[in-house]
């Protein structure tokens, strides 16, 4: 099981939002308010799998964008 | 030259290796890197397509005989075969773009994909993508060293096969570079690529079991 690592989930997001095309400083604002909320978000579970972490980012990440929302759903998915 | 365009393997690791890099580095570098890429993919299929030609060599060339020759009923056997898997077990079940190498494999490609910052990274990345596709590629490569012998190897003809089949697997990998170049991000490759999924299985499985016919074909009647 691995374990729960905030500041290696905003650098991967960063490393993305960087590749899809969007500005440094909108990015970090972004991926911020995604992680904070989706910590919100998983509040109230006493176990969280990491399906339900990236579920949670998902959510809140296509409220910003689509594309960086794509990227992020379908990391896994592309080889 | 229409199934060594069509495999998806290599062409997939280069789209996350050019993503990763661009989220870290600059334009002009991930262009550069990108290269080194192209060019590990393109010596490794040099190499295995040589290998083979010097094998086949060796083991068939005086002993060589289509139409009795159980080796050509092997090959046939093997196409179909190949052609059947990669219609049904090419893409993994589900939404996406899953290949059939097993998941660790793709976990670590994808960890090389993003640890990749150096030109040799780039170079030994290619390399091994070229590599791990050799399930799909060695068939193909047996058939066309016998067909290019056949042919007599220091023809024109036979040379310019030989080149025009060893470019051919990094053709795809200068069109993402390209469309990478020209704005698109990996979202919009991606989606492309889920787009033609079912077209790439169908192509796959078609020239397999067409280049298997042929050569049940052209062994027996004469």
């Amino acid at each position: 099981m691995k374990a729960y690592d905030e500041k290696e989930i905003a650098k991967d997001l960063k490393i993305d939002a960087h590749a899809v095309g969007i500005p440094e400083g909108a990015a970090e604002v972004f991926i911020e308010r995604t992680i904070k909320d989706a910590k919100k978000t998983l509040k109230n579970r006493s176990i969280i799998t990491e399906n339900d972490l990236k579920h949670a980012i998902l959510k809140e990440l296509k409220k910003y964008h689509a594309d960086l929302a794509y990227v992020y759903e379908n990391h896994d998915k592309i080889i | 030259m229409l199934i060594m365009g069509s495999l998806q393997l290599t062409p997939g690791v280069f789209a996350l290796f050019y993503h990763y890099s661009l989220g870290q580095f600059s334009k002009a570098k991930t262009s550069y890197l990108s290269l080194f890429f192209i060019l590990g993919a393109e010596i490794v299929t040099t190499c295995l397509y040589l290998s083979i030609f010097y094998l086949t060599c060796i083991f068939f060339f005086d002993n060589l005989h289509p139409e009795t020759s159980i080796l050509f009923w092997a090959i046939a056997g093997i196409l179909i075969a190949l052609g059947i898997v990669s219609f049904f077990f090419y893409y993994r079940r589900g939404t996406g773009t899953k290949l059939f190498i097993p998941r660790k494999y793709a976990e670590a490609l994808d960890l090389s994909a993003k640890s990749a910052k150096t030109r040799s990274d780039a170079f030994m990345l290619g390399a091994l993508a070229g590599t791990c596709e050799l399930f799909f590629t060695l068939p193909l490569y047996i058939v066309t060293c016998i067909e290019i012998m056949r042919m007599g190897s220091e023809g024109f003809a036979s040379n310019l096969l030989t080149v025009i089949y060893i470019l051919t697997p990094v053709i795809p990998l200068f069109f993402i570079r390209w469309k990478f170049q020209s704005g698109l991000n990996l979202a919009d490759i991606q989606k492309s690529r889920v787009h033609d999924k079912i077209f790439t299985r169908f192509i796959l499985a078609f020239s397999y079991i067409l280049i298997a016919i042929l050569i049940i074909c052209f062994r027996t009647v004469y």
